[in-house]
């Protein structure tokens, strides 16, 4: 509980070229590992004929080309939107709440796409409400992703409701806590209720996946994640006003209520889009801003957003790769690896930098 | 080289054969001191292709063994059944006691429907873990009268109910293993739970075998073994008739979530009848009874030139395909048309009759899969439980 300690020590808010060296670093690491990302998988395809197929020049086997045009490049693009867009709400949300353990979940956001989700996989069994449904001509995974939107921004209206009438954080914190509670006791008395079957594909749901999202729904995704993250950008100045305290905040002119109402807006818009399209993934949105804050040593937006924004990518496609274990024909959850491989990161940089700045 | 390789390959296999000898001497003579203690067996029940079974007869009643393939219970898993009024013999103190000939039956899955069906006891059913579902017509007749209620699944079952319904048997489907706690406060009432593992089994017709549990249940064993025998009969004429095929069309099966594909391994249920109706399938050599998680990119090779999509899972038209993820239309059997789906037998609550008499009907749907792999084999035969999409 300590985000409000005010900027301490010298240099922190400067764009020194130290940092500059690290962001440049961090971007050509990111471009390697987008095309190990595509480049790696169950099928052995030479790189030279990735590179061809990246640049649509020819090829000659057709099964490579489908392979990497319709299944690793969707699902890279996907990795670099997922993970830029949840690091940098759960950094807006450890300012915005000062709590360290806070995510882009913890507004109940996630919960309430998960909900949506629940509402239409385990209600297949009555197929009254289906029918209606297919009517409206929505199936497949479109039918999915629009009711876990629906969800999300059902509950995401309540929370900014709620936010506009609450002027305590820490209040707000708990409400948003509260409001996943009570979307996961309905989630959990639903599951109690169904088939094992239709529980089995809500869980397959909740493992998160990268591999579900082309054609179409990546631009949908692109957009969302692309407005979400324009709007956290342009707040890095408010987020360094809350920064210094509210008081202080609004002595700076700062309107505080309607800074957290956009703050809170772009979060939502980016944790339930996720969450629509990918499945509720974790830990990247808590732990990445972390490593962002000890990696450039500081607690500037104006820096940590854009620090966010590669190490957030980059953290994903490294998971992606493990992920697709190479050279296996099998899959692992994503959700599985971003924890298992991103905790001990997380540990071992808090361990060598020794003290974790502003947290 | 290759020479010494197999000479240690020779020693291990005879190590292995020696074991194996030695233990199932061990069993034998562990099996005749337990007999010893009692009336002698005066047979068995003939169970062909069914692993998780077994039937004893003896001169007063029978003795039924459910085999738990994952662990050792089988003491747990013993049943006498017994006519009305019979005393329960000595040494079975363990095993729980069916009456037979059972009048009232509770089951738990599609597949306890079907077998009921089989033995022509359908009516004899008065519960059922869910009333969604149904496919026989006697069954849903009763439920419409109220003769047959919903009793709930596993952790919902309602268990005062089926204790004042008294019925003659539940039928339960978990694994034994694992679900045995959950019927616990049953089985103390005085109803005896049989555990159905045939979703355990490995064939069709191991599974198909399992009415003839339900026939010593109601004691129309001879019927319905004689059914059974038609049954298998029918099955291997039609395996053998595919066996001549001159191809081996290539398939895919089931359809792919979030980026992976469950196909089934090719020593299960599935891979059988896909062996069995002549079809290629890329890992019919893969161990395991269960399916196999595999990525769509390893998958999609196959996929995008293989002659046949078969069992697509909820998708009732060709143009739903797409919808579920656009780059499944590049399929190869996509563009051809050779999409076909187990649902030509879905009734207006959304019951599928192939996961109900398709158990017990192995032969039908073997049929079908020839069928649509080789239609120069059965021109005559109209498809049952598959369905073109289109």
């Amino acid at each position: 509980m300590g985000a409000a300690t005010p900027l301490s020590g010298h240099d922190t808010t400067r764009w020194s070229r130290r940092r500059i060296l690290h962001l440049t670093g961090l971007s050509l690491l990111l471009l390697i590992a987008f095309l190990m990302d595509i480049t790696l998988g169950s099928v052995r395809i030479p790189f030279r004929q990735v590179f061809r197929i990246l640049f649509s020049m020819h090829t000659d086997d057709l099964t490579w080309k489908y392979i990497v045009e319709q299944i690793r490049i969707p699902k890279a693009c996907t990795a670099v939107l997922a993970g830029c867009g949840l690091s940098v709400s759960g950094l807006q949300m450890q300012t915005l709440f000062r709590n360290p353990l806070a995510g882009p979940d913890v507004l109940g956001i996630t919960s309430g796409a998960s909900l949506g989700v629940v509402t239409i996989m385990l209600s297949e069994g009555s197929i009254a409400a289906l029918y209606t449904i297919k009517e409206l001509g929505i199936s497949g995974s479109w039918l999915i992703i629009g009711a876990a939107c629906v969800g999300a921004a059902g509950i995401m209206l309540l929370v900014v409701t709620i936010s506009g009438r609450i002027r305590n954080n820490v209040m707000m914190l708990i409400i948003g806590v509260m409001i996943g509670m009570i979307t996961q006791s309905v989630i959990s008395l639903w599951q109690y209720f169904s088939s094992p079957e239709l529980v089995k594909d809500y869980l397959l749901w909740t493992f998160g996946s990268l591999g579900g999202v082309s054609g179409s729904q990546l631009y949908i995704l692109a957009v969302v994640v692309v407005i979400g993250v324009v709007i956290c950008f342009l707040s890095s100045k408010l987020l360094d006003a809350l920064l210094l305290g509210e008081n202080y905040a609004r002595s700076m002119g700062l309107t505080t209520q309607r800074a957290r109402v956009i703050i809170i807006c772009s979060t939502s818009l980016l944790a339930g889009g996720i969450t629509a399209f990918c499945g509720p993934i974790g830990f990247i949105g808590v732990a990445v801003p972390h490593m962002a804050r000890a990696l450039f040593n500081t607690s500037s937006h104006r820096i940590l957003m854009p620090a966010c924004c590669l190490i957030g990518t980059l953290l994903m496609l490294f998971c992606d790769m493990i992920a697709q274990l190479p050279a296996s024909q099998t899959v692992l959850p994503i959700n599985v690896v971003t924890s298992l491989i991103g905790a001990p990161v997380l540990i071992w940089v808090i361990l060598r930098k020794n003290n974790l700045r502003a947290t | 080289m290759t020479t010494k390789k197999n000479r240690v390959r020779m020693r291990v296999s005879w190590i292995i054969l020696g074991i194996f000898f030695y233990s199932s001497c061990k069993q034998g003579t562990h099996k005749d001191a337990s007999d010893r203690n009692e009336k002698r067996s005066t047979g068995k029940t003939h169970i062909k292709y069914a692993h998780g079974f077994s039937i004893d007869e003896y001169e007063h009643f029978r003795l039924v063994t459910i085999l738990n393939p994952e662990a050792d219970r089988t003491d747990t898993l013993r049943y006498l059944l017994l006519k009305e009024g019979q005393p329960v013999p000595e040494g079975f103190s363990k095993a729980q006691v069916i009456r037979t000939p059972v009048k009232t039956i509770i089951g738990t899955s599609s597949m306890h429907i079907a077998q009921a069906d089989f033995a022509g006891v359908a009516d004899r059913i008065i519960g059922l873990g869910n009333l969604h579902y149904v496919n026989s017509p006697i069954v849903r007749q009763n439920i419409k009268d109220g003769k047959c209620v919903q009793v709930g699944l596993e952790g919902t079952m309602n268990n005062e109910l089926i204790l004042s319904m008294h019925p003659g048997v539940l039928i339960a489907m978990a694994n034994p293993g694992a679900g045995f706690a959950k019927y616990k406060t049953l089985i103390d009432g005085g109803i005896p739970v049989l555990w159905n593992t045939e979703w355990l089994e490995s064939t069709p017709l191991g599974r198909a075998e399992w009415v003839k549990l339900m026939g010593a249940l109601v004691e129309k064993e001879e019927i319905v073994s004689k059914k059974f025998d038609s049954v298998e009969h029918t099955y291997d004429t039609l395996a053998q008739l595919a066996r001549r095929a001159a191809t081996r069309p290539r398939v895919i099966i089931g359809m792919p979530f979030k980026g992976s594909w469950y196909v089934p391994a090719g020593g299960s249920y599935m891979g059988r009848f896909l062996r069995d109706a002549g079809a290629g399938y890329k890992w019919s050599d893969t161990k395991g009874t269960g399916s196999i998680a595999l990525n769509f990119e390893s998958v999609a090779p196959e996929a995008l030139t293989a002659d046949y999509w078969l069992n697509l899972g909820y998708i009732d038209k060709k143009g739903d395909i797409p919808g579920k993820d656009p780059r499944y239309a590049a399929f190869s059997p996509f563009k051809t048309d050779h999409l076909y789906n187990y649902n030509n037998r879905v009734n207006d609550i959304g019951g599928n009759d192939y996961w109900e008499s398709g158990g017990v009907n192995p032969q039908i749907v073997l049929a079908d899969m020839i069928r649509i792999l080789h239609p120069e084999l059965l021109p005559d035969h109209v498809l049952y439980y598959y369905n073109q999409l289109k």
